[in-house]
């Protein structure tokens, strides 16, 4: 039953999608912004999330491959271990602020429930030679229509990229650290 | 038709969780009880909603400080101030409504149940009707400033965002989303007079101050369509920023807002060429000019911040801290005397 209901919402999603345009989202964009702190220096945790062709530590990425390296206008394809895919591209890439800006070219709602994304990785110093790392999101629910299924919803949006933030930060962290 | 629900309370305090917010509360407190500079005329302001925060900021725009904070729910994005400057009307597209503000006393006046996607608003020269665009029901209904009564609506083509109206207030144009288009409707009679075709995903609209050209923001092709809109054609094509979301005029120049390049690309109303391209903070959206075109204010919408542009020396000169998500999508500067 609730399958059903879930199988119809991603197919009236499609069919609203196809009659408007892939561009076509929800009224109301979400933010989403996670931290955590790392010990270790700023410059090391920078090397890591700025490199966009290495999305591994990422627990659910099992695969990037990509063109261009970390420029703007950069590709990366990420395999899931679900063997689900997400096509991203590099939109800003600022080392002097240790910061980089990045989207959702193509990502099924099914795999991520969200359209229009755009994320940044911000690397600031912290107390004690450490580092804070902010993973922030922008991005539209999965359901472009009025009164969404709760599937596809604002809040279903906002807990899916809360919970790929602090899984991947904390793995971030976890592989870093032990490298120290 | 539906009909509007009885005036609803107004919501003098901002939400109290987050801290800030607080912060910005006690701010507003503290200086709407400091009285004005004595003889000094009362500088205009900005109204710019948050979406995510909820809450509509007024910005004094001579002392750069917001001075009030009103509550709005529902998710606020469009904003249309009345050209004497007496309402500010707010669009809620997640509470499907439209709030009419009492500008000068900073109290919500009533809550309009609209329906649908309400999203671009705009409002007749007169101060009545305020127009708003329904961006799921394809249509633009107009309610009465005073009583918040719907008065009619109008088919327009598919997800209407941004709408503008003439200084006349003859016309009123919308910008069909997923039609690719603009429509032209006739304000007397409620009618559409005919369509334009315009870049791809057309947003914001702005019209001159003559009521002559209408300046149309095209997310999806990363340009402005210019409209003459006596003649009913495109007398120019301008190759903007990544993700154009609307336009501000002033001083012979055109700025908009580039969402996904982080930039305001200004050019020259006249010859289309492009002057520059200014850096502001992410997500740049609703944009106006002051009434003297000396400055052009930017509510960037993941910065948390108005920019303040000073539009003979193309800098920004000021970046005001507002609540989370400002979005002011719209006219928003509002007249004080």
């Amino acid at each position: 039953m609730k399958m059903s209901l879930i199988s119809a919402a991603l197919a009236a999603a499609a069919v609203f999608g196809a009659a408007s345009g892939a561009d076509a989202h929800g009224p109301t964009r979400q933010k989403v912004s996670e931290t955590i702190e790392i010990n270790a220096a700023p410059e090391k945790v920078w090397a890591v999330v700025s490199n966009f062709q290495d999305g591994s530590w990422i627990p659910v990425v099992a695969k990037t491959e990509g063109t261009g390296g970390n420029a703007p206008g950069a590709k990366r394809t990420l395999t899931l271990k679900n063997d689900a895919t997400v096509e991203e591209e590099v939109a800003k890439f600022e080392p002097e602020k240790m910061t980089l800006m990045y989207r959702i070219d193509k990502v099924d709602v099914k795999v991520l429930p969200v359209t229009n994304y755009s994320s940044w990785l911000i690397v600031t110093p912290a107390d004690g030679g450490k580092s804070k790392v902010e993973w922030r999101g922008a991005f539209y629910r999965g359901y472009p229509n009025n009164d969404p299924p709760p599937e596809l919803s604002d809040e279903a949006a906002v807990a899916a990229v809360t919970g790929l933030y602090k899984a991947g930060l904390e793995n971030l962290k976890k592989q870093i650290e032990a490298g120290n | 038709m539906r009909r509007p629900r009885p005036e609803a309370p107004a919501l003098p305090s901002p939400r109290p969780p987050a801290p800030r917010r607080a912060a910005a509360a006690l701010l507003a407190v503290l200086l709407a009880g400091a009285p004005p500079a004595a003889g000094a005329a009362r500088a205009d302001e900005a109204f710019v909603t948050s979406q995510p925060a909820e809450t509509l900021s007024v910005v004094d725009l001579a002392s750069r400080r917001v001075v009030a904070t009103l509550a709005i729910a529902g998710k606020p994005a469009g904003i249309a101030v009345s050209p004497d400057g007496r309402r500010a009307f707010v669009t809620s597209p997640d509470g499907k409504a439209l709030t009419i503000v009492d500008a000068a006393a900073r109290r919500v006046e009533r809550r309009v149940e609209v329906g649908g996607g309400p999203l671009g608003v705009a409002v007749h020269p007169s101060g009545s009707p305020a127009y708003v665009a329904d961006w799921y029901r394809h249509r633009v209904v107009a309610v009465d400033a005073a009583s918040g009564r719907i008065t009619g609506e109008v088919e327009t083509g598919d997800s209407p965002s941004g709408l503008a109206v003439t200084p006349d207030g003859a016309l009123l144009v919308s910008a069909d989303r997923d039609s690719d288009q603009i429509s032209l409707i006739d304000t007397a009679s409620l009618t559409r007079l005919g369509t334009i075709a315009t870049g791809k995903r057309p947003f914001g609209v702005t019209i001159d101050a003559g009521g002559r050209r209408a300046y149309v923001a095209n997310v999806a092709s990363n340009d402005i369509t210019v409209v003459d809109l006596a003649a009913r054609t495109v007398v120019a094509t301008v190759a903007v920023g990544e993700r154009p979301y609307a336009v501000a005029l002033a001083g012979g120049l055109g700025f908009t807002t580039d969402q996904y390049a982080g930039t305001v690309t200004v050019f020259d109303l006249a010859t289309f060429a492009k002057k520059a391209a200014i850096p502001v903070g992410d997500y740049p959206e609703g944009i106006d000019a002051s009434r003297d075109g000396s400055e052009v204010y930017v509510a960037s919408w993941e910065a948390n911040t108005l920019s303040v542009i000073d539009t003979a020396t193309l800098k920004v000169v000021k970046e005001i801290d507002m609540a989370d998500g400002p979005r002011a999508f719209g006219l928003f500067v509002r007249r004080t005397d």
